[in-house]
């Protein structure tokens, strides 16, 4: 569904690469996330794959369109949710999505199925502009779904939202997945990237330092891990020690030993640990 | 394509609804005409302006001011400086047993003429009821004042519609939504197209309905359309520059406001600039529109005429448009 090679980009048109040299394939129905810290170079990514931004170095195929050319009707296949929601303020919701609608050539969605699915039922008549943060990202997110998009770009999906109505967006992205959907997702949290995708790509400075599945990784680099809280002269303390080194193997004992222990289990590295492994960095 | 062009259209005008800042530049033509009609009377009176004695026979003043403008001064002195003053006053004197008829020169042979016209008919004792209407049309039937304010009030709608199309873009950027735009099967001319929709409809609207409040029925309709649309080419082109370069409604206003300077200078320069000068004028399409509308206002044109005006307001137009193109892509990509 997507082919990149040797991609690179560059906001002020010379040697300042904000996306180096980046290679990587997408397969049809897969999901494929872009896990990095803020500034990575995630969003200059998805703006080179959906044509807003020009394409400079590289071969880059999308939806079987060559991005070298200009073809406006791939957007017929193509779905986009922003990572900054752009929606007309002084349309209602359902006038924004309706206005979209019609903006495609083929079958589109009912947008009253939309906005309920996305939590903003009762409130279609309402202006966009009255509405807070989150519900306009759900109204940007609900309309990249009007056209039933085969290849969907989701940047950021859950960034900002709270707890309940991100993982209704879960849900969302794990349906549209079941039924063949293809998504390029980019995200700074590592627990969607864990959950949602078959495939992730660690990116950094605009270059990417692995493509693998989440499981593989934590084979690969998931060493156990204990998780103790204990008290120490009256303040609770909370270490993650890994029981295959020998200094956190004492460390575990002393702690046993000398303090008073609240909790002790043993865990799974997650993908955040990994990437730290991985790049040396953290994913904020 | 064509059903995506309307849609956006569509979607800005049901937009404009909500917005006070369109309302007001839709209806301020409206007004304006209203205004002209209203509270400048005298504006829509006859072209043709007599100054007369007041001590000249109370049916002969009764009788000219039936049908043209009459000023009545009591000294000769006074109506010599009334027909010295830069508008055409027809000075009108009785001496021996006739009139007398006195011009400075260069009044407009036409008011001359329908001067002397009609006080001939006073003096041949021929009445309202036995005259026909078209012996006093006299070739010239509407007031050139009349005329020129209709006029500057086209090329204003004019302007105002590139304001309509800033207004506009300049909603779409602090909405971002024109990346959303970017990511649909509608082309770039499409999106252009269509943005440009709602300002050209209301500036026609506007201009139709504003001759018609005024009682311009029977003037060559097609011919005031095909200036107007032409005309409106240059503004649509400073709309769109100007939108995308401003990052506020007043920003973007301001802007649209500075071709009010060149549109001023055209008709200054029509209005103003002796014949061997109005050549210095000919870069501006608005003093082509100015000229080509004064034409057709005051019945006075000819397809010949139109179109070469029309040819060199698209011709010219056009050449600042090629030239802001690529920076009109460039912004709204
Ligand atoms: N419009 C822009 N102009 C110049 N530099 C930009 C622009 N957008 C992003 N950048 C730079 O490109 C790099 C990658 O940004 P971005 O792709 O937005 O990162 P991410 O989405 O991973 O947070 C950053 O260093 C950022 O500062
Ligand atoms: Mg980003």
């Amino acid at each position: 569904m997507i082919s990149v090679k040797n991609l690179s980009y560059s906001y002020s048109n010379d040697e300042k690469l904000a996306v180096k040299n980046i290679s990587f394939e997408i397969s049809k129905g897969e999901t494929f996330g872009f896990l990095g810290p803020s500034g990575a170079g995630k969003s200059t990514t998805q703006g080179i794959l959906t044509g807003l931004l020009k394409h400079q170095m590289g071969d880059v195929m999308v939806a079987g369109y060559d991005m070298k050319k200009v073809q406006n009707e791939r957007f017929n296949k193509i779905g986009v949710s922003f990572e900054q929601s752009n929606v007309y303020s002084k349309l209602t919701a359902l006038e924004n999505l309706k206005y979209y609608a019609d903006l495609f050539d083929g079958p589109t969605r009912d947008p009253h199925e939309l906005l309920k699915i996305v939590g903003l039922d009762g409130r279609e008549n309402d202006r966009a502009g009255e509405f807070s943060k989150g519900m306009k990202h759900r109204l940007t997110f609900a309309r990249s779904m009007i056209n039933n998009p085969e290849l969907w770009f989701l940047d950021e999906p859950t960034t900002g939202l709270d707890p309940a109505i991100a993982a209704t967006i879960k849900d969302i992205i794990r349906a549209e997945k079941a039924k063949g959907t293809t998504s390029f997702l980019t995200t700074h949290n590592m627990y969607i990237a864990d959950e949602l995708c078959d495939r992730v790509a660690f990116i950094i400075d605009g270059e990417i330092k692995l493509i693998d599945t989440p499981k593989s990784l934590k084979q690969k680099y998931g060493k156990k891990l204990v998780e103790v809280e204990y008290v120490k002269e009256g303040q609770l303390y909370k270490e993650t020690l890994k029981t295959v080194e020998d200094a956190d193997r004492q460390k575990i004992a002393d702690i046993v030993k000398s303090y008073d222990i609240q909790t002790m289990h043993s865990k799974e590295a997650t993908l955040e640990e990994i990437f730290i492994q991985v790049t040396g960095r953290e994913l904020i | 394509m064509m059903k995506k062009i309307i849609r956006i259209f569509r979607k800005d005008a049901t937009i404009a609804t909500r917005d006070a800042m369109l309302i007001y530049i839709i209806v301020i033509p409206i007004l304006l005409a209203i205004g002209i009609l209203f509270f400048a009377p005298g504006v829509t009176d006859s072209a043709v302006k007599v100054a007369m004695f007041e001590s000249d026979a109370p049916a002969h003043i009764e009788y000219m001011e039936n049908y043209v403008q009459v000023e009545q001064f009591d000294s000769m002195k006074e109506i010599e400086r009334r027909v010295g003053k830069r508008d055409d006053v027809v000075g009108i004197v009785p001496v021996n047993e006739g009139y007398e008829i006195i011009v400075e020169g260069n009044e407009d042979q036409s008011a001359i003429e329908s001067a002397e016209v009609l006080n001939t008919l006073f003096e041949l004792g021929a009445t309202r009821e036995n005259t026909t209407a078209e012996i006093l049309d006299f070739g010239k039937t509407v007031p050139p004042l009349k005329t020129k304010l209709v006029n500057m009030l086209i090329l204003m709608v004019i302007m105002l519609a590139g304001m309509i199309i800033s207004l506009g873009i300049v909603e779409e950027k602090s909405d971002n939504t024109i990346s959303a735009m970017n990511v649909t099967p509608v082309s770039q001319n499409g999106f252009i197209i269509g943005k440009s929709l709602l300002g050209g409809f209301v500036a026609l609207g506007s201009i139709v309905v504003a001759l018609l409040i005024m009682g311009y029925f029977d003037i060559n309709w097609l011919m005031i359309l095909l200036v107007g649309l032409t005309s409106m080419i240059l503004t649509f082109v400073i709309g769109f520059i100007q939108g995308l370069g401003s990052d506020d409604v007043i920003e973007a206003a301001a802007g649209v406001k500075m071709t009010m300077l060149p549109i001023a200078g055209s008709i200054a320069g029509y209005e103003l600039l002796a014949d061997k000068w109005q050549w210095t004028m000919y870069w501006s399409p608005f003093y082509w529109a100015y000229k080509a509308n004064d034409l057709i206002l005051s019945k006075a044109a000819d397809w010949g005429t139109v179109l070469i005006c029309i040819a060199a307001v698209t011709g010219l137009s056009m050449a600042i448009y090629f030239i802001s193109i690529p920076k009109i892509r460039k912004g709204l990509s």
